[in-house]
């Protein structure tokens, strides 16, 4: 596979970093090599967060993204959607939640740009806040088709306490059936 | 040491774990960002194996207590970032008079001051050389990749050992906290290669722990054994008493060179990447050498050949082998997150003053475009 690069970005606080971590560990059980870096800022809640993740067969050196070369972004952060959307390559797709995340038409001709309402679903539908990491995750995977599903799940069960195994399972299901619809319709 | 054990981590834990599989038993320090991880994951890690670890009321008294407990023969760590280096200097000079063994890991952040707390800058290496006043070797090592957290972490354990003196590692921001695989050799042969300090097993009486010869540390027993001696940050006689006696003055600051700059084979390391054939020298470290990896593989993609000497060991400095290179390469180009800390050594190494930097202060990292560009300017 040729390398895969993935930004997520939201605001301190929420929780994305999970989902990078998930999936490097994931690709490297898988036998090839994955790298999460994370960027923040010094304010403890509120600072424009930003995820890389890149997954490859080959040995990755840089560990950040390069700007231009993104091909997936997920925001769940105006503020952040804004700082960070021009990294993402031409035709990308940039996966937004759309209550918080407010792209420009231009932006639409520019990227493919989905709308999912992930803190809602995590919030609402699986009843708890903190999976949107992994309704994230679930998206990211299956509209990029980075990586097997039950090697992701599995080690995603791995990395999270066994009294919310069910809860991340739904948001991982209802990650990814929000994903086929947007795609469906796209 | 072989790269068998496949681990899945940040830098900043590695540096923990390694610590705990080198035989540290004892922490001492206060969390500052970007390290405050290695202190979580070692407090963890430590009352598992019978150490402590311990947060104190600031960075000065976690030193403080990690150098006490070096004192008591107990393999210490400390860790922060760079104000806290600023703090710790004073105690880390005790340490490298009175001769006791501790590893410091210093993953560095903007600076000066409070600076960037969350960015990253490799802006402590010159501190890293003389955090203290006074004349001693430092001894620096610098990861370049998240295996290097723990395999120099490790290292760092049996080097303080050996000579008798703080070992300063240094991470930064992007290393400490970038999440990765990395491969490592196993506990096993970690314990294997441990070495522990030297001891004097003869008769209490004749103990002179100072008395040691002009290329070597001292040999200090630790503490509570029936060993009599005494610490103090003064000059000091073959007993650790304060003196002025003139020879005795010059002989020890002599000896706080000597064991270190004799030896400096037992010290020195580094990595040469795409060195053979290249056309254009790169040097750098830490983490800008992930950088300068990628750059090099795709200048030669454009037909440029160019290559990276990386040191690991920064101080004491490899002086001949970046002399040697000076002599075979005529474009040179010194890339870090600094304005230039060690240009100046590769200056002095090379005795070379046309020497090109590529420099970065605002808390970014490098990227691989940033070096292409500077490399096919030269």
């Amino acid at each position: 596979m040729s390398r895969i690069v993935m930004r997520f970005t939201g605001v301190g606080g929420q929780g994305v970093l999970l989902a990078g971590e998930i999936f490097a560990a994931a690709k490297i059980k898988e036998g090839g090599y994955g790298i999460k870096t994370a960027t923040y800022t010094s304010q403890v809640r509120g600072g424009p967060t930003v995820v890389d993740i890149q997954l490859d067969d080959k040995e990755i050196w840089y560990p950040y993204a390069i700007d231009g070369q993104i091909d997936f972004m997920l925001s769940v952060a105006d503020k952040s959607y804004q700082l960070f959307k021009n990294g993402v390559a031409e035709g990308g797709t940039i996966v937004v939640e759309p209550n918080l995340v407010h792209p420009t038409e231009e932006d639409r001709k520019k990227w493919n740009i989905i709308e999912i309402p992930i803190i809602t679903i995590a919030k609402e539908e699986v009843g708890l806040v903190l999976t949107q990491s992994v309704v994230a995750l679930a998206i990211a995977n299956t509209i990029m088709n980075a990586l097997d599903e039950q090697l992701l799940i599995d080690t995603m069960l791995s990395k999270v306490p066994k009294k919310v195994h069910e809860a991340n399972l739904k948001a991982y299901e209802l990650g990814k059936k929000y994903a086929l619809e947007a795609m469906a319709s796209a | 040491m072989s790269a068998t054990r496949e681990v899945v981590s940040t830098g900043n834990d590695l540096a923990a774990m390694a610590a705990v599989d080198a035989g540290c038993r004892f922490f001492g320090g206060y969390p500052l960002t970007p390290s405050s991880e290695v202190m979580h994951t070692i407090s963890d890690l430590l009352p598992k194996v019978g150490g402590t670890a311990i947060q104190m009321e600031d960075e000065i008294a976690g030193v403080a207590a990690a150098i006490g407990a070096g004192m008591a023969g107990v393999r210490t760590l400390t860790a922060t970032s760079g104000p806290g280096m600023s703090l710790k200097a004073e105690n880390l000079g005790l340490a490298q008079m009175a001769e006791v063994p501790l590893v410091v890991v210093n993953v560095m952040r903007g600076g000066p001051s409070t600076g960037l707390p969350t960015r990253v800058a490799q802006g402590d290496v010159s501190q890293a050389k003389n955090p203290s006043h006074g004349d001693y070797k430092s001894i620096t090592l610098c990861a370049g990749n998240l295996a290097e957290c723990y395999t120099e972490t490790v290292r760092a354990f049996n080097l303080a050992d050996r000579f008798m003196q703080p070992v300063i590692v240094l991470l930064d921001e992007t290393i400490g906290h970038m999440h990765g695989k990395a491969m490592i050799p196993t506990i096993e042969e970690v314990k294997e290669g441990i070495v522990p300090r030297k001891v004097f097993e003869g008769n209490p009486e004749d103990y002179k722990p100072y008395d040691a010869p002009q290329d070597q540390p001292a040999v200090l027993n630790p503490m509570f054994t029936g060993y009599r001696y005494h610490y103090t940050g003064l000059h000091h006689d073959a007993d650790g008493f304060p003196t002025e006696e003139i020879e005795t003055c010059r002989k020890l600051i002599d000896r706080l060179f000597r064991k270190v700059d004799d030896h400096k084979d037992e010290i020195e390391s580094n990595e040469e990447y795409m060195l053979d054939d290249a056309e254009v020298l790169l040097i750098g470290y830490g983490s800008a050498s992930l950088a300068i990896k990628e750059a090099v593989n795709l200048l030669r993609e454009d037909g440029i050949k160019a290559g990276l000497f990386r040191p690991i060991t920064l101080w004491p400095s490899p002086e001949e082998r970046i002399f040697e290179l000076g002599q075979k390469f005529d474009k040179v180009l010194v890339v870090e997150l600094n304005q230039g800390q060690y240009l100046e050594e590769v200056q002095r190494c090379m005795g070379r003053r046309d020497i090109n930097k590529l420099t970065k202060t605002n808390g970014r990292p490098f990227s691989p475009a940033d070096i292409i560009e500077k490399v096919k300017e030269l």
